[in-house]
């Protein structure tokens, strides 16, 4: 979940209104947010809902409260001044990244508050709504040096050339996607085209190369900086609009003046930023029965305001407008939840739940528990490892050949130690013994847990087994010891086996056998000196490991 | 303590290596093991007792050994420095520059620098300067290339721990500055019989045989019992039970489908990505369901079907939900449990091994438990959601005072998360729950409100087990798990 951090100055100034630490804390609730962390002036909020946009600064926290708190209602309306400026989108881009948004900032009043704010959530909603970068990236630019028109459009890499931010140098485009740091890290958006977007002015001064990386000329932002441009690219314009809905609207709560930009494609021609509010019709039943409060259909219209809705009533509905900066609002419960948070959680009286049902659990659960209790009957100490593991300890490390054995194996293993799921537990136990040669004899410990395997025709590809697996370590662990526990296994539970040819290469010949119970497959004998060497185990060490 | 009441108080062992002892003198503890029969550990804690009640004196003996260190040793295996460096001038006859000489004795720098300043200290050899230096033999050499050099006899005799001569012993002065030999001080105990110990063992025939020492240490016995975490977990499982839920299929591997799509997480969400989710190399796809709840899902995610919601707007692609992958949430049970039908009204849980690609560290782990599972009923609202936390709250958090935060899941609508007071550890985030949207519920053929709840099950794990590290819930050391003591859901 991100964290947005603010000077706690700054928020209360946004706020418009002196909060102690107590009052703050509530006030943030009702932003899903939580105060990680309070030092002098700085503030940290985990802020827990990841499809709020709006929620990423301290501009957008700040409205959401002044509204719950009851110092304004509705949604917010803001002034958006016309200019001339356009955007001319080329045909060129259509198949690569279609759809652009855009503003110009005037009156732009810089501090450092206000820059931090600004690179901080332009960063989490490009990561967050704007799926890293791949459904909604922004830029911002110096727009004193850059000519309308802009235009958007896409190069050849080898031809176009111009140098990227914290460069010095000019890059054709393909250089920038090999060696820039956020070329490498982003080049994946642009993977397969031959040619690259480029946002540029009317004198092909190049501003940026959606969605990589911005000019080092003109796309950087300083303190001296009066008025911005910027811009939203993507795949879809409603989200491209939101995006820029959501950075602009943050810019306008501080007082900078909002112009507006035409975008004009081969088609159409539109004008951005949009804060034509979003509408949803919702049941006043609806709200009553989720929320399940004792509401007249006045006091719910109020809990809507305070959560930045307008609205109508209308019969028995609502007519529903909120913020254009919301992408969040799917559907009637979306705004049930607003209505109830603005209620307040803890204020409401929570209903006790009267439903007669019957617990049960899973039958295989019930034969684990039951194998377990034999195992305490036995005096053995249950132990517990991780179905992850290495292919070494399950392959090479007992005795198989590398590539003999097929494993359901992870793709993006982020430790060596843990690349494949276990076949069997027991080398897990060997491991776990190797770890306890300190500890006094005999030891004889036991695990009953999952095994995977693939196996086609499932439901998953995989086939996942219970099993039992006994280790014996210590003087007197010998194939007759191991087996009499075998028996006692079999006797106590009811089953019957039969022998059958041993596959572990683990195992001493002689001194050990395979089992089958019903189908079920097991091994039960002695581990071989060099097995037991590879585990770092010197005592002699009898192995049980059955299906259950 | 009278001595007939020492005596009664001896152990078999502490008896048997009494009556080891020597009242003349003092011995070793491998000496008294070789007498007694008892292995050298038991020997060394009953001295010591026999200490305490007085039955036997115990010394300490330093004893200081001269080794070779292991440069000494490798040195003596291959040859000196000097040696190297004489035999190397012996091979240029005995004359020649202090380069060519380098270069044949086959020394680094620091070890010909060494070789030839003790050439020049023996006098063996003579230095000449100018252009180029020169080295030359001056006779006295001779008897070391003969091989009478004490240095060499003194290391060969502490090889085989002999006795050193007098001029040896001056060498040894030598070797041990040069790091070639060290001191190594060796503490040895010895112990033998106080006068009282000789009578304790008069007595012992006599004693011994009417009681046995009640206040006397025994052996320790390991009895059988599951792993802690374990014995919690069932604990946790049983409350379940006593509550009316259900258990749940809750296998390791399962579809993207039910950990993502029937949960409506749009397909391009970041956590669907690699660095949130484990995914596989093998077996890469698996099988959806019923075709009509395919169907609905994919509609859901498009445009809402007819749930009443906008949907993502995108187009859902098959391929992506039929990838398999390690569950990455309980969840992902909930939405197959729910797939394949539930009751009405229901409770539904399950205990569920997840896998996330994290780094480990004291509050992560890449494979852990997670507990959660669903209500459904005909009529539920978002007080009986809360009515279901506060349950959970005096059930698993021994809580009396609670909170509720606004939350979010990407998959309940309205959310909430618990907070509680607990008696141990003050104010924690209990669990989360919310109404699963309608998005979700209604593609999967369920018409009524589903409640669902997560409880964070492993930090109350670590509050009753006493440990500070997540790692330790999968405790692989035996002498730890062997001391735990059985877990009481009350300390919970």
């Amino acid at each position: 979940m991100p964290n947005v951090e603010a000077s706690r100055k700054d928020l209360q100034k946004l706020i418009g209104k002196k909060l102690d630490t107590k009052q703050l804390e509530e006030a943030i609730e009702f932003a899903k947010g939580e105060i990680e962390l309070i030092e002098g002036d700085r503030i940290v909020i985990d802020e827990k809902d990841t499809n709020r946009p709006d929620l990423l600064s301290a501009e957008g926290i700040a409205r959401e409260i002044r509204a719950r708190i009851g110092i304004e209602k509705g949604v917010p309306k803001y002034k958006i001044r016309k200019s001339d400026v356009s955007v001319i989108v080329d045909k060129s881009v259509a198949k690569i990244r279609p759809c652009i948004s855009a503003a110009v900032i005037k009156n732009v009043k810089i501090n450092e508050d206000m820059l931090v704010q600004m690179i901080n959530s332009q960063e989490k909603i490009c990561g967050t709504f704007g799926r890293k970068r791949k459904e909604a990236a922004v830029g911002i630019y110096d727009w004193s040096k850059l000519k309308q028109p802009m235009h958007y459009r896409a190069y050849d890499p080898r031809v176009k050339k111009f140098i990227p931010l914290e460069y010095r140098i000019e890059m054709d485009l393909e250089e920038i996607l090999l060696e820039h740091p956020k070329g490498k890290e982003f080049k994946h958006l642009l993977e397969g085209f031959s040619k690259f977007p480029i946002f540029e002015d009317s004198k092909k001064v190049v501003a940026s190369m959606p969605p990589i990386i911005n000019s080092q000329l003109t796309g950087k932002v300083a303190m001296s900086t009066k008025e911005f441009l910027i811009e939203v690219t993507g795949y879809k314009q409603e989200t491209v609009n939101t995006a820029l809905n959501v950075m602009v609207s943050a810019f306008a709560e501080r007082g900078f003046d909002i112009y507006s930009v035409k975008i004009k494609y081969a088609n159409k021609t539109i004008i951005t930023p949009d804060f034509t509010p979003g509408k949803i019709t919702v049941e006043i039943d609806e709200i009553k029965k989720i929320s399940d409060l004792d509401l007249n259909t006045k006091q719910i219209v109020e809990l809507l305001k305070r959560a930045r809705y307008d609205v109508k009533v209308k019969g028995k509905k609502l007519l529903c407008e909120y913020p254009a900066y919301r992408p969040d609002i799917l559907h009637p419960v979306d705004v049930a939840e607003d209505a109830i948070i603005s209620y307040g959680y803890n204020k409401i009286k929570p209903k006790p739940i009267r439903i007669s049902t019957k617990g049960s659990e899973l039958e295989t659960k019930k034969f684990k528990r039951a194998c377990e209790n034999v195992c305490i009957g036995l005096g053995l100490q249950g132990v517990l490892t991780f179905t992850m593991t290495s292919k070494a300890k399950q392959s090479e490390m007992i005795g198989f050949g590398p590539e003999k054995e097929q494993f359901v194996e992870i793709e993006n293993p982020v430790s060596e130690k843990y690349t494949v799921f276990r076949k069997r537990i027991y080398p897990e136990l060997l491991e776990f013994l190797g770890k306890n040669k300190h500890a006094s004899f005999p030891q004889k410990i036991f695990e009953t847990g999952k095994t995977l395997e693939l196996k086609q025709g499932t439901e998953t590809g995989v086939s996942e087994k219970n099993r039992l697996c006994i280790v014996l370590s210590g003087k007197g662990a010998e194939f007759t010891v191991i087996k009499g526990v075998l028996d006692a296994v079999a006797d106590n539970l009811g089953l019957k086996y039969e022998l059958k040819q041993n596959t572990e290469p683990a195992l001493e010949k002689g001194k050990s056998t395979g089992v089958e119970i019903a189908s079920k497959k097991g091994i039960v004998g002695e581990l071989k000196k060099e097995i037991l060497q590879n585990f770092g185990l010197e005592q002699p060490t009898a192995v049980l490991e059955l299906e259950i | 303590m009278d001595l007939t009441q020492k005596v009664e108080s001896l152990s078999s062992i502490e008896a048997k290596a009494l009556k080891a002892l020597d009242l003349e003198k003092l011995e070793g503890m491998e000496e008294i093991a070789k007498k007694s029969g008892l292995p050298i550990d038991s020997v060394r804690r009953a001295i010591e007792w026999l200490k305490e009640k007085e039955l036997a004196k115990v010394e300490e003996e330093k004893k200081e050994t001269i080794v070779l260190t292991a440069i000494g040793k490798s040195s003596l295996n291959k040859a000196l420095p000097e040696r190297l460096f004489v035999e190397a001038l012996q091979q240029l006859e005995g004359k020649g520059s202090l380069e060519d000489v380098f270069k044949k004795s086959q020394l680094n720098r620091p070890e010909f620098n060494v070789a030839m300043g003790l050439a020049k200290r023996n006098a063996w050899i003579s230095i000449q300067g100018g252009k180029k230096t020169l080295l030359e033999f001056t006779g006295l050499e001779k008897e070391f290339l003969e091989g009478n050099y004490p240095l060499e006899k003194a290391m060969k005799k502490i090889k085989e721990t002999l006795e050193l001569n007098k001029e040896e012993k001056k060498a040894l002065q030598e070797a041990l500055k040069r790091g070639l030999a060290e001191k190594v001080v060796e503490v040895e105990k010895k112990a033998m019989l106080t006068a009282d110990g000789k009578k304790a063992i008069a007595l012992l025939e006599t004693v011994k045989k009417r009681t046995y020492n009640v206040h006397g240490a025994v052996p320790k016995i390991f009895i059988g019992k599951k792993h802690a975490y374990v014995q919690f977990l069932d604990h946790a499982r049983a409350k379940l039970l006593e509550l009316g839920f259900k258990e749940m299929e809750s296998p390791l591997i399962t579809q993207e489908f039910y950990n993502f799509d029937a949960l409506f997480q749009p397909q391009g969400h970041p956590a669907r990505q690699w660095t949130d989710t484990y995914q596989l190399k093998q077996p890469k796809t698996g099988g959806l369901p019923d075709k009509k709840i395919v169907e609905r899902v994919k509609a859901a995610h498009e445009n809402g079907w007819t749930t009443g919601s906008k949907g993502w707007g995108y187009k859902w692609s098959e391929d992506i939900a039929k990838k398999v992958m390690p569950a990455a949430h309980g969840t992902a049970h909930s939405a197959r449990q729910l797939a394949a039908g539930v009751e009405i009204p229901g409770k539904y849980f399950s205990i569920a091994r997840c896998y996330r690609p994290d780094v480990v560290d004291t509050s992560h782990l890449i494979e852990f438990n997670q507990m959660e599972g669903i209500i459904i009923g005909k009529d539920f609202s978002f007080r009986h959601l809360l009515g279901m936390l506060k349950e959970f709250a005096v059930e698993f958090g021994q809580a009396k005072e609670i909170k509720f935060l606004p939350d979010y899941y990407p998959f309940t609508e309205p959310s909430v998360q618990l907070s509680v007071k607990h008696p141990k550890l003050g104010w924690i985030e209990l669990g989360g729950a919310g109404i699963f949207r309608p998005e979700l519920t209604q593609p999967l053929g369920v018409k009524d409100p589903v409640l669902a709840w997560g409880i964070g099950i492993d930090r109350l794990a670590m509050c009753a087990l006493n440990i500070k590290d997540i790692r330790q819930l999968f405790s692989q050391d035996l002498t730890w798990l062997r001391n735990t003591k059985q877990v009481v859901w009350e300390n919970a």
